[in-house]
């Protein structure tokens, strides 16, 4: 297996269990503070991170930014799909809709970075945007026995 | 006129780095009455900004990602994080005193964990990408966690999966297959 498919997939496990303990935190506390306990948390981990990391003073300005704005995108983007909930989208429609996301990251990364697909990739990104739209559709109450 | 409804667990588990938001969030998101916005539902436009937003932050990663170890990334990764988490503290210190006390301990605890376990699992993202995994590529395979959840979910919390998500959960594997070829 690549380093790199060991890494993507032990993030898809660590961010699968999360699915589960954010249920659990938010059947006893409201969303705003489970987010910002989770937020407190991030920042707690930045506290064992510091003694691992190995920040060097030949930082890129583009690498600092793009690594801020991960964050600052990322919070910002659960903002605003809580806001088209809220704005009366049906989540079955939203919350497959924005499943779509990774294509966008596929589309800009062919695009601005020059990747390259193979065919057989191609069909694995497919298939995996059409899994995580399946995966996020909530059972509907007639179809369960 | 106040048309607002509460959504009964409308999300299900939703392919977001940060879950801890919109999962969080959408199990409690009042519901208002549906608004256009240039002859377009805002639902709608703040779906297709939803996706801007994280679809762009699987490309700005993986450019972080050619000058920075993936615990720097981490770090930066927070500090953006905190102009969001200062609006939240705002909006939980606004609504204070309207929660109940009753198993908040527990509530915060997993909470911590959700924010340890996915700070972890950033970690882990942004090493994949130092390790030269293409955005193209680890992006759709990390979005692929709501099979983990669904897994969870069915064994510990005892739910049950529909005939779709049967589907997706085997779609899943087939997609990871054919990405690690």
């Amino acid at each position: 297996m690549h380093a790199w498919l060991s890494f993507a997939v032990l993030a898809l496990v660590l961010w699968g269990i999360t699915g589960v303990t954010q249920k659990l935190s938010t059947n006893r506390i409201s969303s705003e503070r489970s987010f910002l306990w989770f937020c407190w948390a991030m920042v707690a981990l930045s506290g064992i991170v510091l003694l691992l990391a190995r920040p060097h003073s030949a930082l890129g300005t583009v690498v600092v930014l793009c690594s801020i704005a991960g964050g600052a995108l990322n919070g910002l983007g659960a903002w605003t799909s809580f806001r088209a909930l809220e704005s009366g989208g049906k989540a079955s429609i939203v919350i497959s809709l924005i499943s779509l996301y990774p294509m966008l990251t596929v589309v800009l990364a062919v695009l601005l970075l020059h990747e390259r697909l193979t065919p057989m990739q191609t069909a694995g990104v497919v298939t995996a945007i059409t899994a995580a739209i399946l995966l996020s559709l909530e059972p509907s109450a007639k179809a369960e026995p | 006129m106040n048309h607002k409804t509460r959504v009964e667990n409308p999300c299900g588990y939703c392919p977001c780095v940060l879950r801890a938001g919109i999962l969080g969030w959408c199990e409690s998101a009042p519901v208002s009455e549906k608004k256009q916005f240039l002859f377009t539902p805002l639902w709608l436009l703040w779906s297709l900004v939803t996706i801007v937003l994280w679809g762009t932050w699987g490309l700005v990663s993986k450019i972080a990602s050619t000058g920075v170890d993936a615990y720097v990334n981490q770090l930066l990764y927070t500090a953006g994080l905190l102009p969001l988490m200062v609006f939240v503290a705002w909006t939980v210190h606004k609504s204070k005193g309207r929660e109940k006390s009753e198993g908040r301990r527990a509530g915060v605890f997993w909470a911590f964990l959700t924010g340890i376990l996915g700070g972890v699992g950033n970690i882990a993202f942004f090493e994949a990408m130092v390790k030269g995994g293409d955005a193209s590529v680890v992006a759709p395979v990390t979005a692929l966690f709501p099979m983990v959840t669904v897994l969870l979910a069915l064994v510990f919390l005892k739910e049950r999966l529909g005939r779709t998500q049967w589907l997706g959960l085997g779609l899943a594997f087939v997609a990871i297959y054919l990405l690690s070829a």
